[in-house]
């Protein structure tokens, strides 16, 4: 799959992280806000589909580390869900058809569940428990907005066809 | 040979995925219990400072620009208003400045230590937290302010929150609604209602006031069925816990509930500070001690202290 995939430019994959990182901190209003997408899973996940042997999980350590200063979360909590995110989706990936748009939401299902559900748990051991059903509110609107998310995201990559030789 | 790469590639990223998870999990626990990886989230922060700030700069902006091209009759009509506050202010000022003069003078009599200063920093709110479950905001202050952990921060009259984390730029608020947070308070309508209570009486009977994490709502915890408590009640700070000075507004009444047999009343309560309002809040330095001496010694006698001051105000009113 990945093989006749590559970036457009040098540092596309991190020029879209950050990307995701300014979609993460845009201010919203607090209605909006219950509502926003995990972008940075999303962009993660994306990767992983396309070009799986660029995405780095130190990276997403990495920028997990950012979301915790962002988020004034406890350093490692949001770190930890991103490399489950990159191993669950790489792991994940030969056991679905990713091209088929139904069978990519249903790994965005699972693999960005398990990220809330973990957080969740480290939030709710921590003693900072959201203790509401509106945490999992990202889940749904990053199923819905991801058909839109992926389009962006292919400004970032060339795809050649398989039969175009040159 | 392919495969044996292959093989080898994923074992790698198994081996490389136990590591990061460990290095959290290691990372957490620290963070959590202990307060020496503070220096990496401020290096961290102060990274990212520059990209927030730009970030929220045009949102910023176009309040400010908003607020510049406003209606000038309305403008005019604030101006007016806003100058006879500054009347009003002026005036209490006035009685402030005698009470401060006395109160300077009985502690000289008493022989006790001087009050400390109070100093005040202004600062701009930068932006909100992105995470939507805690009330936290950042400001453009820091340590090279000497902004400190734990500092009280008030917005007009009110008590806004506390710093929670600081970097040598910036600052992070924990707003008095965030989660984790509590205050202890007091009722002085009940005051008015009944002037025979002795300020004893009422801070026995105080609450705590826990952030719910929703937008100005706060829950009065430990609120005893048998109390007279009413809707439109004022809480203001206690000073219990030597964090918050005493005597700020915090919270009004918005909601009793009741269920018989419990021994607590469920009360929630409106800040008085407007968080969705405030764009600029005051860091105040109030208890931070000037003297050093024994500490049981300044506690006694700062307990005189009040004891006096409280006797003087009650024969006052």
């Amino acid at each position: 799959m990945g093989n006749n995939v590559s970036l457009r430019f040098t540092g596309a994959l991190i020029t879209s992280v950050v990307l995701a990182f300014i979609l993460l901190l845009l201010p919203l209003s607090e209605s909006w806000m219950l509502w926003r997408p995990e972008w940075i899973v999303l962009t993660f996940i994306y990767w992983c589909i396309k070009l799986p042997q660029k995405v780095s999980m130190v990276m997403a350590w990495i920028a997990g580390l950012f979301i915790d200063v962002f988020y004034g979360s406890i350093l490692g909590q949001h770190a930890l869900g991103l490399v489950i995110v990159v191993f669950m989706s790489i792991r994940l990936l030969p056991r679905l058809s990713v091209s088929i748009l139904w069978h990519q939401l249903i790994l965005i299902f699972l693999v960005l569940g398990t990220y809330l559900l973990v957080n969740l748990w480290i939030m709710a051991g921590t003693g900072s428990n959201p203790a509401t059903w509106h945490y999992w509110l990202p889940l749904f609107s990053s199923l819905l907005i991801w058909p839109i998310y992926s389009w962006v995201m292919s400004f970032f990559h060339v795809e050649r066809s398989r039969f175009d030789m040159f | 040979m392919g495969e044996l790469i292959e093989n080898n590639l994923q074992r790698s990223l198994s081996f490389k995925f136990m590591l990061l998870i460990a290095l959290s999990g290691v990372v957490m626990v620290i963070d959590y219990r202990e307060t020496f990886l503070q220096p990496v989230r401020t290096t961290l922060t102060m990274v990212s400072y520059p990209f927030k700030y730009a970030i929220n700069f045009p949102f910023s902006a176009t309040g400010y620009l908003t607020d510049y091209f406003t209606d000038h009759k309305e403008m005019a009509a604030e101006n007016r208003k806003l100058r006879t506050t500054l009347d009003i202010y002026a005036a209490r000022n006035q009685k402030y400045h005698a009470i401060a003069d006395e109160n300077q003078r009985l502690r000289e009599q008493l022989n006790a230590i001087p009050k400390a200063r109070e100093k005040h920093l202004l600062a701009e709110i930068l932006s909100v937290s992105a995470n939507t479950f805690s009330r936290k905001v950042t400001i453009n202050r820091g340590s090279n302010d000497h902004i400190y952990t734990g500092q009280v921060v008030i917005s007009g009259k009110n008590i806004y929150g506390q710093i929670d984390s600081i970097a040598p730029d910036s600052a992070e608020i924990m707003q008095l609604t965030d989660k984790d947070h509590a205050i202890h308070v007091i009722n002085t309508s009940v005051l008015t209602r009944k002037p025979e209570l002795a300020i004893e009486e009422v801070k026995g009977r105080g609450a705590l006031a826990v952030g719910t994490g929703k937008t100005n709502l706060l829950e009065l915890r430990n609120v005893e069925a048998n109390i007279d408590i009413k809707r439109g009640d004022i809480y203001v700070s206690s000073g219990l816990g030597k964090l918050y000075p005493a005597g700020y507004p915090v919270a009004i009444v918005s909601s009793i509930k009741y269920n018989s047999g419990d021994s607590f009343m469920k009360v929630m309560a409106h800040t008085l500070t407007d968080f969705t309002q405030a764009r600029e809040v005051l860091a105040i330095w109030h208890n931070k001690r000037t003297e050093k001496g024994p500490e049981e010694d300044i506690k006694s006698q700062l307990k005189k202290n009040k004891d006096t001051e409280k006797s003087i105000l009650k024969k006052k009113n």
